[in-house]
């Protein structure tokens, strides 16, 4: 048949030919994975690479560097990034540059060994080993794709030394921009709007493509193109990003999750992809072990710009019950303590009652977000603790008895409430005029998903073999991180995980 | 861009617009929903919206869904959409919506514009820009 398509490269409609229509009029939806022998192809790649985060992006590249010549990132959303394209972009690595340069003495095993700790005696040792021992590269493969970093470094929290780069537009399309231009001038052929449908095995278990519903409208849930056949000569990469998105799935997972908890994901990180994996026989690892952003604003959608203002703030703030006035928590514990402890504040019919975060005004502005934090009405500034208490309906005695209890800790060096590590906090006291931003946790990563070897290979839960042509990598996988992810592992996890699937299939060592 | 456009039998009167897109880019995009012909559609594309021109956009007769991702910029050049809307503080240089941190020049138009109907620009998800005339 032909059909009429635009074409980005060109501008211009063109005709093309296609036997797209025959497979795509299939009649009732086959229970698992289709069959290659009943399957016309419509399209031919020697690797189809789904998702076009940081993993599908990286595995492009890397593919094409290893001479894979015909490589496919088939996106479903209308434009390429997923959700890596709107994450803080905070990279860990060890042994890097900038560590030689600040005179850091870090390693492998020191990465490791802080994120074990986080993971709760759960994490896979073997995958971050890999990870960590890679990460540098894949730091590199980021800027030499045109990636620019601040010239410093940062220490999150649960990391022993300084290790993390952010992106100096504190973004993570600090890195996809890059990373897809790349894959473009590498002649990776990206394709928007494809929604992954399911995976077609040949009569021995293999996969050798997938099936994908084009033209697809994701608000509305409806794909206005042809499904078509696309064929994977070496292999199908998952890079679909994790489940957050996904209420039913998520709140299936852990209860508490339920729509009352937004999230900080990109609206496709929805899973599908994910749960075909399982329907093939991919082994569930801790899909209930889901995080939740503690440093979000309920006065914003997504992760926004109040996130990373917190996230540098926190050490030297102080964060308050609006209904008692009062501090609930150590402002630095792990993401899972302070997401709890903030879930519990609540008026007295149970809402929500979110805290509010108070740091000194001339510390505030530190951060590169805090100008558009006030800009974009989700922060505000006071000049004094009544005008506070007014606007936020906190009890004001208990509030200045707050503040100046804290204020001592801030001089003693030691929290006595919360035994919070006042080191970062030296010399910073919370002091008028100040600055405010709601906070409310937000569903932001899934540590869950299906179990990969180093390879990148998908494992079967039966045979405990690899599922011969199945790949996957980045947050759509599980295990790496154990209970709790560390902040800024992720993207090296995925950039690894994605370079390592891609060398597998490029048939190199992972 | 014209040739193919003229191929395609796009209305000149589209044309004109790109003309004066970046002097009266306000204007234009703060074009209202009216109705024509049993359809709401942009003022500024009554021209279109009068005759029944689907075609220009959807590249057919009688269209069933919506037209392809690039349509608009058979008329519109990115390149004039990109200059109409670069905020002119430093501090502000990523929030050009038609070249963004994010997804650069890529975002489909359709996205962000609702021809037929009011539509929440995609940057809505998680940040309070003002685009008022986006009526959402």
């Amino acid at each position: 048949m032909t059909k009429t398509e635009y074409d980005r490269g060109r501008r211009r409609f063109v005709k093309v030919v296609g036997a797209a229509g025959v497979a795509g009029l299939a009649g009732p939806r086959l229970a698992g994975a289709a069959r290659a022998s009943e399957t016309v192809w419509d399209e031919s790649y020697d690797i189809v690479i789904i998702g076009s985060g940081f993993a599908g992006l990286a595995a492009g590249i890397e593919a094409r560097q290893k001479g894979v010549e015909n490589v496919a990132i088939f996106e479903k959303m209308p434009y390429f990034g997923g959700n890596s394209a709107i994450n803080g972009g905070l990279f860990a690595a060890p042994g890097t540059p900038l560590q030689a340069q600040e005179g850091i003495e870090d390693s492998v095993d020191n990465m490791v060994a802080d994120q074990l700790q986080a993971g709760r005696g759960v994490a896979y040792e073997h995958l971050l080993r890999h990870i960590a021992s890679n990460a540098a590269d894949a730091l590199k493969m980021c800027e030499d794709a045109g990636a620019q970093f601040h010239p410093y470094l940062q220490q999150l929290g649960g990391h022993s030394v300084p290790r993390t780069y952010q992106t100096t537009v504190n973004c993570g399309a600090g890195i996809t921009q890059p990373l897809y231009r790349k894959c473009k001038q590498l002649s990776v052929v990206t394709r928007n709007r494809c929604r992954f449908e399911k995976f077609i095995q040949d009569d021995a278990g293999r996969v050798v493509g997938v099936k994908l519903a084009t033209r697809y409208y994701y608000d509305r849930e409806v794909s206005e193109g042809e499904t078509i056949n696309v064929k994977a000569e070496r292999g199908v990469l998952v890079a679909t990003g994790g489940f957050s998105q996904n209420i039913a799935l998520r709140s299936a997972q852990d209860p508490t999750l339920t729509a009352e908890v937004t999230s900080t994901n990109a609206p496709g990180a929805t899973g599908e992809a994910m749960l075909e994996m399982f329907r093939l026989g991919a082994v569930p690892v801790h899909l209930a072990y889901i995080q939740s952003g503690p440093w979000a604003s309920p006065d914003e959608g997504g992760f926004g710009y109040v996130s990373n203002y917190s996230i540098y703030n926190f050490p030297h703030s102080v964060a308050i019950n609006r209904a008692t006035g009062r501090r609930f928590m150590n402002e630095i514990a792990d993401r899972k303590t302070r997401a709890d402890a903030e879930l519990a504040n609540r008026d007295e019919q149970g809402k929500p009652l979110p805290p509010i975060l108070v740091t000194g005004y001339s510390e505030a502005v530190n951060h590169p977000s805090a100008k558009k934090v006030l800009k974009y009405g989700v922060g505000w500034k006071f000049d004094d603790l009544e005008s506070l208490a007014r606007e936020f309906e906190v009890p004001l005695e208990p509030l200045k008895a707050q503040i100046a209890e804290y204020n001592g800790y801030v001089r003693e060096g030691e929290d006595k409430q919360f035994g919070k590590s006042m080191e970062m906090a030296k010399g910073k006291l919370v002091e008028p005029p100040f600055m405010v931003v709601r906070l409310w946790p937000k569903v932001h990563y899934c540590q869950g998903g299906v179990e990969i070897n180093v390879k990148a290979e998908v494992i079967d839960s039966t045979s405990g073999r690899a599922i011969p042509g199945l790949y996957a990598a980045g947050e759509v996988t599980g295990g790496v991180h154990g209970v709790s992810r560390l902040g800024s592992c992720s993207i090296p996890e995925c950039l690894v995980m994605g370079i390592s699937a891609a060398r597998t299939l490029a048939g190199g060592a992972a | 861009m014209k040739a193919n456009s003229r191929k395609l039998g796009i209305a000149g009167v589209a044309l004109v617009g790109v003309a004066v897109s970046a002097l009266l880019f306000g204007t234009y995009a703060n074009g209202e929903l009216q109705e024509y012909d049993g359809i709401d559609g942009r003022s500024y594309h009554a021209e279109m919206h009068d005759k029944g021109r689907c075609r220009s956009c959807h590249g057919v007769k009688d269209p069933e869904g919506y037209p392809a991702d690039d349509a608009c910029l058979l008329c519109h050049e990115i390149e004039e959409l990109v200059a109409a809307t670069q905020p002119q503080a430093e501090e502000d240089r990523w929030q050009n919506p038609h070249d963004n941190l994010h997804y650069g020049e890529d975002v489909p138009c359709v996205e962000c514009h609702g021809e037929h109907s009011n539509k929440a620009p995609l940057c809505a998800n998680c940040h309070n820009f003002d685009y008022s005339a986006h009526e959402y």
